[in-house]
């Protein structure tokens, strides 16, 4: 999967997590930039985005990925 | 050793030399050494229970990594952090966990135990160094670092001095980086200053407002049969500067010192009395417990199998939007819960630290899109909103410290009921000012909490991401003449009014007994 392809997958997400369908996202991205994303929301958005890509991210990207783009980082290390 | 004492300032003025003296990368041998005299100081168990608690953190920290198998991994993890904790919870809360009766009795009010062994054992702050290695042990198994090799630098890591007895508590990856600076840090005399004034901060903070406020918190908590009526809200509240000036007075001793060998440690208050809602008020208050807590306790829990199922069928149940907050309240009761409870084990704690603040939360987040349609009807965006914010979110806070500073439960419950109960001692000066706090001493608090609200004030800034703002920075801008002024003022100021002196015994910080 491309990293385009995982951006679309992505803004999806984001967009039903946050009930926002104008929401797209990019490498820089931060919880900040976005309307809702607190640190009770984070855990809905991971769990969503585990599904959506069928992977499972450890508690250390859980808490420590800094944006979006570390995010996409991660999820392509998962799908090898 | 009293973090506010004279012989720990001889102590950090020798560790300084020591320090600067001996070659850079000996350097890091001399906070070692000093964090196990340190340790050695404040008596023969907590050495022993820092050692014990560091031989565990090691050893399950290399367990724990990776390169070995995921059963063998959680085992190890498992069993650690099991030991760890309930190690706190068998030294710290024997007396609770002794007996159903026992139970069923601080329940009720009764305080027992008083001989056991595990009274006088208690090592000091205890609760801050498991909560730290334990989180050594979970960044271990989750691979956010890797196992440490050499035993002594995780022996530093959980004994390191300034942060021993109260935090703030650190991570692994940020502590051990700050430790690697030690070898290229340069001895500069603004480094010291900064730190210096600091110190000097904190020594006023506790030496001239918490314990003198403490008079006055101490006679009505102690006697609300006497005093009641209005004197019980203005106990609390003198109760909230005393508690607010002893623990963030205890760490700007703890950062300052820290500062100095230019080893720097994270903040734990963000002007917290500023506060718009309770969530935010625990963004700035104690800051890193509650990143603690979030991190190694509430993100697990919610992202736990049970928790995901719950919340596919809570969203099936009550749709999407509202079913989702259901697995939420549910870690947030777990998470008030462990803060309470980590803050005593008694019942007093677990409501008064903990689920009060639960309840105010859902609360809040229950009733928020009705707020949020009220908001632009009634000029939220104006000034008198903001203060009115601030201070309900400050009288909730209040009706908290009302079971936090109780012995019991039955005790805090009375004193609720002391608010409306006639018969009690008038309020005048002459019953007020028998706790101590004659016209000089009232006169120099409200001049020192009005100081304190100023710092605070100019720190402020709105949002609880950002850092606040340094006063020193601000009053080294204006001079190094300028800064060496409030140096000396704070200082002389602590001599004159502080709350010391042959025969007086500076109380301990409130959060270095929790």
């Amino acid at each position: 999967m491309t990293r385009e392809e995982i951006y679309v997958k992505l803004n999806e997400v984001f967009q039903d997590v946050f009930d926002d369908e104008d929401i797209t996202v990019n490498d820089a991205t931060v919880a900040a930039d976005v309307d809702g994303w607190d640190s009770l929301e984070h855990i809905n958005l991971i769990v969503a985005v585990e599904r959506c890509f069928g992977i499972k991210f450890t508690m250390g990207e859980t808490t420590g990925l800094k944006n979006v783009g570390e995010m996409v980082d991660r999820i392509i290390a998962h799908l090898g | 050793m009293s973090l506010v004492s004279a012989l720990f300032l001889v102590f950090v003025a020798a560790v300084l030399l020591l320090y600067y003296v001996v070659p850079k990368s000996f350097r890091i041998w001399v906070v070692m050494l000093a964090s196990l005299v340190f340790a050695g100081f404040l008596g023969f168990y907590t050495l022993v229970f820092v050692l014990i608690s560091a031989v565990l953190c090691y050893i399950g920290g290399l367990l724990s990594g990776a390169g070995r198998s995921n059963g063998a991994r959680n085992a190890a993890t498992i069993i650690t952090v099991v030991i760890n904790i309930a190690l706190l919870c068998a030294v710290k809360y024997y007396n609770v966990i002794g007996s159903a009766s026992e139970r069923l009795d601080l329940l009720f009010g009764a305080v027992d135990g008083a001989n056991s062994f595990f009274k006088y054992a208690v090592p000091v702050g205890m609760s801050f160094y498991v909560l730290q290695t334990t989180g050594y042990i979970l960044d271990c198994r989750w691979e956010k670092i890797t196992p440490e090799k050499n035993f002594f630098k995780v022996l530093l890591f959980s004994t390191y001095f300034p942060q021993l007895m109260s935090g703030p508590m650190n991570t692994y990856a940020s502590l051990s980086a700050e430790f690697e600076k030690t070898k290229e840090v340069k001895f500069s005399i603004s480094r010291i200053t900064d730190g210096a004034v600091r110190v000097a901060w904190g020594f006023f903070k506790k030496l001239v407002i918490a314990d003198r406020a403490a008079m006055v918190v101490n006679m009505i908590y102690a006697d609300h049969v006497n005093f009641t009526g209005w004197y019980v809200p203005l106990g609390v509240f003198f109760f909230a500067i005393q508690l607010y000036c002893d623990f963030s007075g205890c760490m700007e001793v703890v950062i300052g010192v820290s500062h100095m060998l230019g080893i720097e440690l994270p903040e734990n208050f963000n002007c917290p009395f500023f506060s718009k809602t309770v969530k935010e008020y625990w963004r700035r208050w104690h800051i890193t417990l509650g990143a603690w807590l979030r991190d190694y306790l509430m993100y697990p829990v919610l992202k736990s199998a049970p928790l995901i199922k719950i919340g596919d069928w809570s969203k099936a149940k009550f749709g999407k939007k509202n079913g989702k907050k259901v697995p939420t309240y549910i870690a947030l009761l777990i998470l008030w819960f462990a803060v309470g409870y980590w803050h005593g084990g008694l019942w007093n704690y677990v409501i008064g630290s903990g689920i009060l603040h639960f309840v105010y939360i859902v609360l809040g987040m229950v009733f928020e899109p009705l707020f949020k349609k009220i908001r632009p009807k009634i000029g939220a965006d104006k000034l008198y909103f903001r203060i009115f914010q601030s201070l309900r979110t400050f009288v909730l806070m209040l009706t908290g410290f009302v079971f936090f500073r109780s012995a019991t439960v039955k005790d805090a419950i009375d004193m609720y009921a002391a608010i409306f109960r006639r018969g009690g001692v008038a309020l005048n000066w002459a019953n007020f000012s028998s706790s101590g706090m004659d016209l000089k001493n009232l006169i120099v608090l409200i001049a020192a909490v009005l100081v304190v609200v100023l710092v605070d004030a100019y720190k402020y800034v709105p949002s609880e991401d950002e850092k606040a703002k340094s006063a020193i920075a601000f009053l080294r801008s204006k001079g190094i003449v300028v800064l060496w002024a409030a140096f000396m003022f704070i200082t002389v100021a602590t001599l004159i009014f502080g709350m010391y002196g042959m025969g007086y015994n500076a109380g301990s910080f409130i959060y270095a007994t929790i």
